[in-house]
């Protein structure tokens, strides 16, 4: 156990040096920290692709439209492209889904926000003993650890 | 009143952000964010039939420091719960969370960033929430790496937080807007056994004809096989958006995660199962308000019956969040025995308040009908409506809004809900 723990610290000390030994070299393009406001832009443009190419010479703008089934389908985008997301959300907007451990469900914590594609909207409790059994790896991506499966526990142990 | 978790949790994040301050305090922005949430309904207890339930939440949001710049912040994001009812019916429950609480430093040059503290970390194999540093930047045009290490969250409720630990990262290769691939890697440890070591892979590539590819696939390093591929298409043709995509779980390999293991999810690893999901999404923009769409998702099991999902939506969208929409789909399963049709009709009005005293009007229907009865039932319905107004230039929300449920597992049930929304905001 102490030589994986060495490896560990090992590893993430050469990771370390290589890193520093790479901060010279200058990336050409950083996104903005922060998207302008609507106010600011004296608009609200209802997508990327209004002000944006969708296949821009650094950012696919294209690809961070947010499309009427957006709500179950941003995994590619959510795990590349973090710095584009950021730029409009932060991370307590992926929190109401995406949390260690809330106790109000987000279709609940947001019950008014219908224009939202919330999971688990209405009578899940009965609904989720069929899609559990047709497909678990969807259950398991957000419940999968002791801590987010505290809202399992109740009946399943 | 006693001190939880949490609220130390919350005390530390405090303390990080007050130790900033005072270097920023002529700069800083800063934005404060809370709901407060009151809750009515009722529910069996140890001890009572229908006992009203009353739970107050208050989810509290604080970023400090350069917030629309690169530079030095802090982020942090909590919630708490207080039962006003004091009944049993949350005594086997946490009363709050510290979801994140960190120092970040973001360097346009590289596009550094180094995090300090809670935070969750979306990238790669990892989707964790962890307490410890992560580091990313890029390594010139064509590369960029992130590393993160320390202590997962998602196992402090296990044990003692001795002998946890997570490490892990995502080196990535990308020209330009032509394609981009990663390799992560996670391996988490609880109480000093290996949980769940898990290698990625991810792709995306932009290909002519606006055609883009993506996909990722895990790689379970301690049952040394598969557990993931999930890859899809956009085709884009004209108006029309097509997404065929297929993806393939073997169970053994998914869902063990060693120590890590929790219900309903341990048996799944024991199984031997293997899923092979694949369909197509279809979205037709039909102007610049309508859209319509259509789903078709097969499942092909090893060991189960083979199942089905078919759904069709149709949404209008206006001006700022107004929408109006409807989706019917039906399940047709196999070994879990009974199938399903399931319709939503829903609407958010956002411009009431030229006709009306309140600002936006929301409304939810659900319905779905069961082919074999649950508990007796074999449909269900649930309604939700709401409403609320905003003041302070906008800096205060009210909202109100009630359910009601007539399922399976309750009869006649209504529930209530105020939602107060404040932001302070000073950029």
């Amino acid at each position: 156990m102490a030589n994986k723990s060495i490896l560990s610290i090992s590893t993430l000390m050469a990771v370390l040096l290589l890193v520093a030994a790479c901060a010279g070299l200058q990336s050409s393009y950083a996104p903005p920290a922060q998207h302008p406001s609507a106010a600011d832009l004296d608009e609200a443009p209802k997508v990327c692709t209004n002000c944006h190419d969708a296949r821009g010479e650094h950012v696919a703008y294209g690809r961070y439209v947010h499309t009427a089934d957006w709500g179950k389908n941003h995994r590619p985008e959510a795990t590349q492209g973090e710095a584009v997301c950021a730029m409009c959300h932060q991370t307590s907007f992926c929190n109401d889904c995406h949390a260690t451990r809330v106790e109000l469900k987000p279709s609940l914590k947001n019950q008014s926000d219908t224009y939202r594609s919330t999971p688990h909207r209405g009578d899940y409790l009965s609904r989720h003993r069929i899609d559990g059994q047709v497909d678990p790896t969807s259950c398991f991506r957000c419940h999968g650890n002791p801590k987010a499966a505290q809202t399992c526990a109740r009946c399943h142990g | 009143m006693r001190i939880g978790k949490p609220y130390r949790e919350c005390v530390f994040a405090l303390i990080m952000l007050l130790g900033i301050l005072p270097a920023y305090s002529l700069s800083a922005e800063v934005v404060v964010k809370s709901d407060t949430i009151f809750r009515f309904f009722e529910r069996d207890t140890a001890v009572e039939r229908d006992a009203a339930v009353l739970p107050g939440y208050e989810y509290l949001q604080i970023d400090a420091g350069q917030l629309s710049d690169y530079g030095l912040s802090f982020h942090l994001y909590g919630w708490g719960r207080a039962d006003f009812a004091d009944n049993d019916y949350y005594d086997d429950q946490t009363d709050g969370e510290l979801l994140y609480g960190y120092l970040e430093y973001r360097q346009k040059a590289n596009r550094f960033g180094a995090r300090l503290g809670r935070q969750h970390v979306f990238e790669g194999v990892a989707n964790e929430a962890i307490d410890g540093l992560r580091l990313s930047g890029d390594l010139g045009d064509y590369f960029a790496l992130s590393l993160y290490g320390g202590l997962p969250v998602g196992l402090d409720s296990t044990q003692s937080r001795s002998g946890d630990s997570i490490f892990g990262g995502r080196l990535s290769h990308r020209l330009g807007t032509h394609y981009e691939i990663g390799v992560s890697y996670k391996i988490i440890d609880n109480d000093s056994e290996t949980a769940e070591e898990m290698l990625g892979f991810d792709l995306s590539a932009f290909l002519p004809a606006d055609l883009s590819f993506f996909g990722s696939s895990a790689y379970n390093q301690e049952t040394e096989d598969w557990a993931e591929h999930s890859y899809e298409l956009r085709i884009p043709l004209g108006s029309v958006l097509l997404k065929p995509y297929y993806q393939h779980f073997s169970y053994e390999d998914y869902f063990s995660t060693g120590a890590n293991a929790v219900n309903p999810f341990r048996p799944l690893a024991q199984s031997a199962e293997e899923l092979t999901a694949y369909g197509v999404d279809a979205l037709w923009k039909l102007d610049d308000a309508w859209t319509l769409g259509g789903k078709v998702k097969l499942f092909d099991y090893d060991q189960q019956d083979k199942a089905e999902t078919y759904s069709v939506l149709l949404s209008w969208q206006g001006d700022n969040l107004t929408q109006y929409g409807g989706e019917i789909g039906h399940t047709t399963t196999g070994d879990a025995d009974n199938d399903y049709t399931l319709v939503r009709l829903y609407g958010y009005c956002d411009a009431m308040a030229d006709r009306f005293w309140i600002d936006f009007f929301s409304a939810d229907l659900l319905m779905a009908y069961y082919d074999k009865a649950i508990y007796g039932e074999d449909s269900s319905l649930f309604l939700s409506l709401g409403g609320g107004k905003r003041f302070m230039d906008d800096a205060l929300s009210v909202k109100l809004s009630g359910d009601y449920s007539q399922d399976p597992y309750f009869d006649d049930d209504l529930r209530g809900m105020l939602t107060m929304s404040y932001s302070y905001d000073k950029q």
